[in-house]
């Protein structure tokens, strides 16, 4: 019995010594042919992703400074429409020959120009037309008409 | 031997697959991105548009009260009934102005019934045709101080309501 069964431990370590020579040439021949295989895998990974983080980040960045440029236009659009109120305010306090005053203070950054800048009372026969313009932190300009008229 | 083989035939490709989902997902936020920047920009000019609709209205009324001004009612008919309508061009827009009398009478302290000369101004797009209720940007009522000679002393504002 005991002679039986060293003969088969031994024939058994033959046969897995033997099996493990093979799986070993076998994943010497798989890793090298992984080896090629990845490597070109990877590059064309790391390629594409770069673009695709390139177009991302330039993506980003154009949205950063759309959303930038339209917060300052709708500053520009709400400054002008104050100064076109406080200019048609100081015109209803006019008489046939005398002026208006328009007090209004630009907040920082922008700036309010009205044209013509003279501040004469219209006739009662006419209306006077005044182009106001606004012009913001980063020179977006806007432009608007208004009429005054003598009450 | 046979196992494996067909394992790594499987893996090939992997990466690129997963790459190019990587591109497709980041095509899909820059294209959400865009959408947005492009929304808000639309956006904006819409209510830029709507605003100077609005104060070419505000100033085609204006010109309309200056010139009905002028008409000079007579003393005893101040309120005859009258319509008129005027054009006005402000900020790009045709704007026109249906004016009509709408009298009505008061009673002073010493218990006489004087006659009121109010006017209704709607200003709406000039599309030739007279503006109704859907498309007046603008109504004004508007009411004019009359010397006994029928002159127009002086204007009040009643009402002026932005409807659009």
């Amino acid at each position: 019995m005991t002679l039986v069964a060293k003969g088969a431990a031994v024939i058994n370590r033959t046969c897995h010594r033997s099996h493990r020579r093979t799986s070993l040439s076998t994943r010497k021949r798989q890793r090298g042919l992984d080896v090629g295989e990845t490597l070109i895998e990877i590059v064309l990974t790391v390629v594409i992703i770069g673009i695709s983080v390139t177009a991302l980040l330039s993506g980003l960045a154009t949205a950063g400074s759309a959303g930038n440029n339209q917060r300052i236009s709708v500053q520009t659009d709400d400054v002008m429409r104050n100064y076109a109120e406080v200019t048609k305010a100081a015109a209803r306090g006019c008489v046939v020959g005398g002026s208006y005053v328009v007090s209004f203070g630009a907040p920082k950054g922008f700036t309010v120009v009205s044209s013509p800048a003279d501040t004469k009372c219209p006739d009662i026969t006419s209306t006077k037309l005044v182009t106001l313009k606004v012009t913001g932190p980063t020179g977006i300009a806007k432009q608007m008409q208004i009429r005054l008229r003598t009450p | 031997m046979s196992a494996p083989a067909s394992h790594r035939h499987e893996d090939r490709g992997a990466a690129l697959i997963l790459a190019i989902g990587f591109v497709v997902m980041i095509g899909a936020i820059s294209a959400g991105l865009m959408g947005l920047v492009t929304s808000s920009v639309n956006n904006r000019g819409s209510l830029e548009a709507i605003r100077d609709r609005q104060y070419a209205a505000d100033g085609a009324i204006e010109e309309a009260v200056t010139q009905v001004r002028q008409v000079k009612a007579s003393a005893l008919g101040a309120c005859a009934l009258d319509t008129g309508t005027a054009t006005s061009t402000l900020d790009a827009y045709a704007i026109r102005v249906d004016w009509q009398n709408a009298c009505g009478v008061v009673r002073t302290f010493d218990g006489l019934v004087v006659a009121q000369r109010n006017v209704i101004f709607a200003a709406c797009l000039d599309t030739g045709t007279a503006c109704t209720d859907s498309s007046t940007i603008i109504r004004a009522s508007v009411n004019f101080e009359q010397g006994a000679a029928g002159a127009v002393t002086k204007t009040y504002v009643q009402s002026w309501s932005v409807n659009q």
